[in-house]
């Protein structure tokens, strides 16, 4: 398949600098997410805590599909996850490229819940219109390779399609070759079952194919004009429209068909709570709390463990999947240092509280 | 997919293949084995279903953090209509005997495994001959070797974890290229400051007659919680001795979302009385993993009161119940649940209530007899702050000691088991909260003083559990007395209990054997058997008391004849042939293990008969 | 004074650090500052609670203008501790940021000073239970709550003793 002319993915070197973009995107969704998912106070919005919770473990599954898929075709995963790079500086825009809208870290709102859903929003594509849609952009995040004029996505699904489309290809080129990866750096389902649908360990052309699938499906859905996924669980955009609307959707898994249709849910409601949220400070920096404080030294030490975390994480997906176990009690203890920040108003800045940094800046040491 | 909730409305036209009492695990794997096979099955249950939905599991453990004492009933709320003993504390049991039962049940969906600690303990080959190899107690009519398949089946619906080989060494018995279906939950770091000690105790000596030599070694205990699934494990097939490669990855509990689902151990140190993360198994996951649930109906709120039996052959006839609207009133309705077969899993006590509360005390007039339990024994001390230990971390117990659970010795003293406690004193009635008042209001204690000493008197704390064997014995017994009923006119379980010389001897042992563990790790014994104590006892003139081990057993035995028992190998009722009783109560011995690895293995194994009685 | 005016707030922020040994920042983290201080006014009553702020606020304050934290120290435990009026209820202040309980007055007080209607034990939110400092100070999460994460249990603690300062 062509896109005007061009083919975007069209060598392994290609397939590999796409992938690590995959893991960006999928990271990238999550400080938002949980940011907003502390800034709930505890034991109100249940609805909204348990469906943002669940979207924040699915989002970590797909980063480690991803980079299953990319130590599957012989990626270097060292250095990807503890580039400086790898986190945005928000507000950002997502790393597919899209320009028509910014994400911002930032406490849980209406404005929050809009972006989660242009996050996760899919889009119908004909079959053979152009998957690409050319687009200036000013400040580019994803530079594809090769290409003078920067290719921007509109949505993640659309991203994952130009990956699986680059694999096929390759594949009937190179064959299994393909697959030069060590197998011994496959997260296998022992190390990682804490639900969010099966992890899939990639091995040969079909596993890959797979693991991309769930990707995009999870997100945005198996087929247009449904809400549920090849698992036959609500995809995540229709679980955040939920808590725009108020109403949960209802899903027969034994007969999928009969499930509600986008926009019309049918289930229970419930009220959100927008003002059962800490007031926390969009997009904090550093130099927003005072040197010496110890919300300064808090914020800083977040910085370091979410640091550490990542690194935690690539190592596991560097041949020591066992590093997965003790990288998510790490996750748990990120949650407590950021929930401490987020009930601590900062100094001189009246009703604004501190918030998580997530992103290690080059200028610090 | 959730099996369905339905009214007395439904359940009024229709004759069920079974009618099962209880959603515990016993009933809960009934109802599984079932209807996978087409059998339309209806479950009496009398607590409320609340749990089965991630919101209801949200409000208990809500009703938990709030709860002032966080007993193992905490995070339900108490409930008039179908009361649950709580270790004494709404006298729901009527102890009348010498020392008391006490122990707890949870009667809500799902059972008491919603709050058990989730030790899962293959009994030993041994364990099933009492009487013939060590003249106490009673025998089985069928062997280890016979349960073994159903072991494996309950090893997979519970989804254990544990050490294999560990497992051998301590007597239990496996066929060859088995493993369990997780790896062992890793032993505590405060097992390893334990560990130290007893190796340098390396023997001790036990029995007087026959003095034995017994090697002291650390082990873990198999659990059913979540930790990393084995690699080799093979599940059960569909022959007895067959085993089938399988991935296993433990399944989810009823939920909105899968991520809600069973996860693996967190080490929320919190596994009784609920798991916030559902990493431990209880019975909703059987119900919530059912094949086919719109076979299974479920009543809940609805209290089997008495069981209708036809004089003429002594088959039953119905069961009746009564369905409250809800825990704040005592307003009911009666029903009739009608069925081909009925199946009593309501656990060891309550089924035989039932049954004599049904005046059927059965041709051997063993229905209720034979209580068991396990009667522990605790000791408790601190640990030198030369390294902090950090106790309160972790599952309840990770390691202890199963080197006691066989041997000669059994003729004179029961065998025993002994857990170290990851979560501290608490059992013995001193938490960490009481520590905390102490240190505050009468130390005066506060700052940095404060936290010291908190870390001094809490972080440093090792308590040893002895869970101790208690053969079966006629007198032990429930029954029942129209002077105690219970607000919807049910009766209270009136108590018969004691605590033989034989079981004794054993724990007097065991607190020798502490303190001599305690020494070679610098460790200061606090513990202190209060007089006042409703189970305490002395022993050759030491003072000692006893905590109940909630493993209800015995009171339904299954034996050999109609004059010896009250069920036969298969949990049938001799007197009433499409009856069965499951549960603990069918056991004749219960050894030095927790008992419900062993009823849920019953299930599987009665079930098979049960789907034979449906097609003859 | 007005109870709620933002100062009183702070001398309990000030004395709750002091008497919990956690700082301003971990007493805010935990959310519950604002609930604790509602509670303990709404059964002690405005008058007494003010009393302790500001017996402890000109200890605070004299303390810091001579530079010299033993006024402070031994003042907590001489005019506050010690004190049959405050005592029992600075106890309570500490322990309800231990353990988000609030434990009934002792009896002597109780018959002294006056029962108040709301002081019975009890947890003073679901929520707070977590927040207890109780589990922080010994290094483990709140039983049922904020779970340290699988394997965790293996590894030595985090806590250890310090040598208390003054
Ligand atoms: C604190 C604690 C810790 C434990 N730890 C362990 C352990 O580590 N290992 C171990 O092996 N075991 C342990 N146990 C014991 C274990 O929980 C029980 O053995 C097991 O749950 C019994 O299962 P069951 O299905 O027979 O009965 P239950 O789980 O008690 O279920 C019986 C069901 O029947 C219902 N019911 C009762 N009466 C009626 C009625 N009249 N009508 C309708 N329904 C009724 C109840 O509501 C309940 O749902 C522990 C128990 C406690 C209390
Ligand atoms: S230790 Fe915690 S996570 Fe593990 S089973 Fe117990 S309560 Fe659940």
């Amino acid at each position: 398949m062509t896109n005007n002319g061009y083919r975007l993915i069209h060598t392994v070197e290609d397939l590999r600098y796409y992938l690590i973009q995959g893991m960006k995107i999928e990271h990238a969704t999550i400080p938002p997410y949980l940011t907003a998912l502390y800034s709930l106070k505890p034991g109100t919005n249940l609805e909204a805590f348990h469906i943002i919770r669940a979207v924040v473990v699915e989002e970590m599954l797909h980063l480690t599909l991803a980079a299953n898929v990319f130590n599957a075709v012989g990626g270097d995963i060292n250095g990807v996850l503890t580039d400086p790079e790898f986190i945005p500086e928000y507000p950002a825009h997502l790393p597919t490229g899209s320009v028509d809208f910014k994400v911002n870290i930032e406490k849980f709102s209406p404005n929050t819940v809009e972006t989660f859903l242009n996050i996760e929003r899919s889009k119908e594509v004909d079959k053979d219109a152009p998957l690409v849609l050319p687009r200036p952009e000013l400040n580019p995040w994803l530079r594809i390779l090769g290409l003078e004029e920067t290719y921007t996505f509109y949505s993640i699904g659309l991203f994952y399609a130009e990956v699986i489309r680059g694999l096929q290809e390759l594949h009937q080129e190179m064959g299994d070759d393909l697959f030069c990866g060590d197998p011994n750096k496959q997260i296998t389902p022992e190390y990682y079952y804490d639900g969010a649908g099966e992890i899939v360990p990639v091995y040969d052309f079909q596993s890959a194919i797979r693991a991309l699938r769930v990707i995009q499906e999870q997100g945005e859905g198996s087929r247009q004009q449904t809400i549920y996924d090849a698992e036959r669980e609500l995809c995540h955009y229709y679980r955040f429209q939920q808590l725009e609307l108020g109403q949960y959707y209802s899903i027969d898994k034994n007969n999928p068909l009969n499930s509600d249709s986008p926009d019309h849910p049918t289930g229970k409601t419930f009220i959100v709570d927008w003002d059962a949220v800490y007031p926390v400070k969009t997009n904090a920096k550093l130099s927003d709390y005072p040197e010496g404080s110890e919300l300064y030294d808090a914020a800083k030490e977040f910085q370091q463990q979410y640091y550490a975390f990542l690194g935690m994480i690539q190592a596991s997906f560097n041949g020591s999947p066992q590093a997965l176990i003790p990288a998510v009690g790490g996750m748990f203890k990120l949650k407590e240092s950021a929930e401490r920040l987020i009930r601590n108003p900062i100094p001189d800045m009246e009703g604004v509280n501190a918030a998580p940094i997530y992103r290690w800046n080059k200028e610090q040491k | 997919m959730i099996i369905k909730s339905v009214d007395c409305q439904t359940i009024s036209n229709i004759v069920y293949d079974v009618v099962i009492v209880g959603s515990g695990v016993a009933g809960a794997i009934v109802a599984k084995q079932l209807s996978e096979q087409g059998k339309t099955v209806l479950i009496l249950e009398a607590g409320t279903s609340e749990g089965l939905t991630l919101e209801g599991y949200q409000n208990n453990i809500e009703t938990f953090y709030g709860a002032l004492n966080k007993n193992s009933n905490s995070p339900y709320p108490l409930n008039p209509n179908a009361l649950s003993p709580t270790d004494n504390t709404y006298g729901y049991f009527q102890e009348k005997g010498v020392l008391p039962l006490s122990g707890s049940y949870t009667r809500i969906v799902g059972g008491t495994t919603r709050h058990w600690e989730g030790k899962t303990i293959r009994m030993l080959p041994e364990d099933f001959k009492l009487r013939t190899n060590y003249g106490h107690g009673l025998d089985w009519p069928i062997s280890y070797d016979d349960l073994m398949p159903y072991y494996r089946k309950a090893e997979y619906e519970i989804g254990v974890a544990g050490d294999t080989e560990e497992q051998k060494e301590a007597g239990a018995e496996f066929i060859d290229g088995y493993v369990l279906p997780m790896k062992k939950l890793p032993p505590s770091f405060l097992d390893g400051i334990v560990r130290k000690g007893i190796d340098q105790i390396e023997e001790v000596t036990i029995g007087k007659e026959n003095p034995e030599t017994i090697k002291l070694k650390l082990s873990t205990f198999p659990q059913g919680r979540n930790s990393i699934p084995h690699p080799d494990y093979q599940r059960p097939g569909y022959t007895d001795d067959q085993l089938i490669k399988d991935n296993f990855i433990p399944e989810g509990v009823a939920s909105v979302h899968p991520v809600e689902y069973g996860e693996r151990c967190q080490g929320n140190a919190n596994c009784v009385p609920i798991c916030p993360v559902q990493a431990k198994y209880d019975a909703r996951r059987t119900l919530s993993t059912i094949a086919f649930p719109e076979k299974v109906h479920l009543l809940s709120q609805a209290v089997a009161t008495q069981v209708d039996i036809n004089p003429e052959n002594g088959r039953v006839t119905a069961i009746n119940y009564k369905q409250y609207k809800n825990i704040s009133s005592s307003e009911y309705t009666v029903g009739t649940a009608r069925g081909r077969l009925f199946v009593l899993a309501a656990n060891a006590v309550e089924n035989a209530k039932l049954m004599l509360a049904s005046n059927l005390p059965s041709t051997s007039g063993m229905m209720g007899c034979n209580l068991m339990d396990h009667p522990y024994l605790l000791s408790w001390a601190l640990l030198p702050t030369t390294k902090i230990a950090g106790t309160l971390r972790g599952p309840q117990v990770t390691s202890g000691l199963s080197t006691f659970r066989k041997g000669d010795f059994r003729k004179e003293q029961c065998a025993f088991a002994m857990s170290i406690h990851n979560d501290g004193w608490g059992w013995s009635g001193t938490g960490a909260t009481d520590i905390l008042q102490d240190a505050v209001d009468k130390k005066h204690k506060y700052g940095a003083e404060l936290r010291n000493e908190l870390i001094t008197r809490i972080s440093q704390q090792l308590l040893l559990d002895f869970m101790c064997e208690l053969p079966a014995n006629s007198s032990n017994r429930v029954t029942v007395d129209p002077q105690y009923k219970d607000q919807l006119g049910n009766y209270r379980p009136v108590i018969h209990y004691n605590v033989p010389d034989y079981c004794k001897k054993t724990m007097a042992y065991a607190r020798k054997l502490s303190l001599q563990i305690f020494e070679s790790l610098g460790a200061k014994d606090y513990s202190h058997y209060d007089k006042s104590d409703p189970a305490y006892f002395e022993y050759e003139n030491e003072g000692y008391f006893f905590r109940g081990g909630n493993h209800f057993a015995g009171t339904h035995v299954m034996g050999t004849t109609k004059n010896n028992s009250v069920v036969d190998r298969n949990l049938r009722s001799w007197d009433h042939e499409n009856l069965y009783l499951v549960g603990g109560g069918s056991m004749p011995s219960i050894g030095s293990s927790n008992t419900t690895l062993t009823l849920a293995a019953l299930s599987f194994l009665a079930s098979e008969q049960m789907l034979r009685d449906l097609k003859a | 004074m007005d109870i709620d005016t933002p100062d009183l707030m702070e001398y309990f922020l000030n004395f709750s650090a002091a008497v919990t040994g956690f700082s301003r920042f971990d007493l805010l983290g935990t959310g519950q500052a604002s609930l604790y201080f509602s509670t303990i006014e709404g059964i002690i009553g405005g008058e007494i609670f003010r009393e302790l702020l500001q017996t402890f606020h000109e200890l605070y304050v004299r303390a810091n203008s001579e530079n010299d934290a033993s006024i402070l120290t031994e003042g907590i435990t001489d005019e506050i501790l010690m004190s049959g009026k405050l005592g029992p209820i600075a106890s309570n202040i500490i322990k309800l940021w231990y353990s988000a309980t609030w434990y009934q007055l002792p009896d002597p007080w109780r018959e002294k000073f006056g029962a108040r209607q709301n002081d019975t034990s009890f947890v003073v939110s679901p929520y707070a239970y977590p927040e207890g400092l109780l589990w922080q100070a010994i290094g483990v999460n709140p039983p049922g709550a904020k779970a340290p994460g699988y394997a965790s249990w293996q590894y030595p603690p985090s806590v250890r003793l310090t040598s208390p300062k003054n």
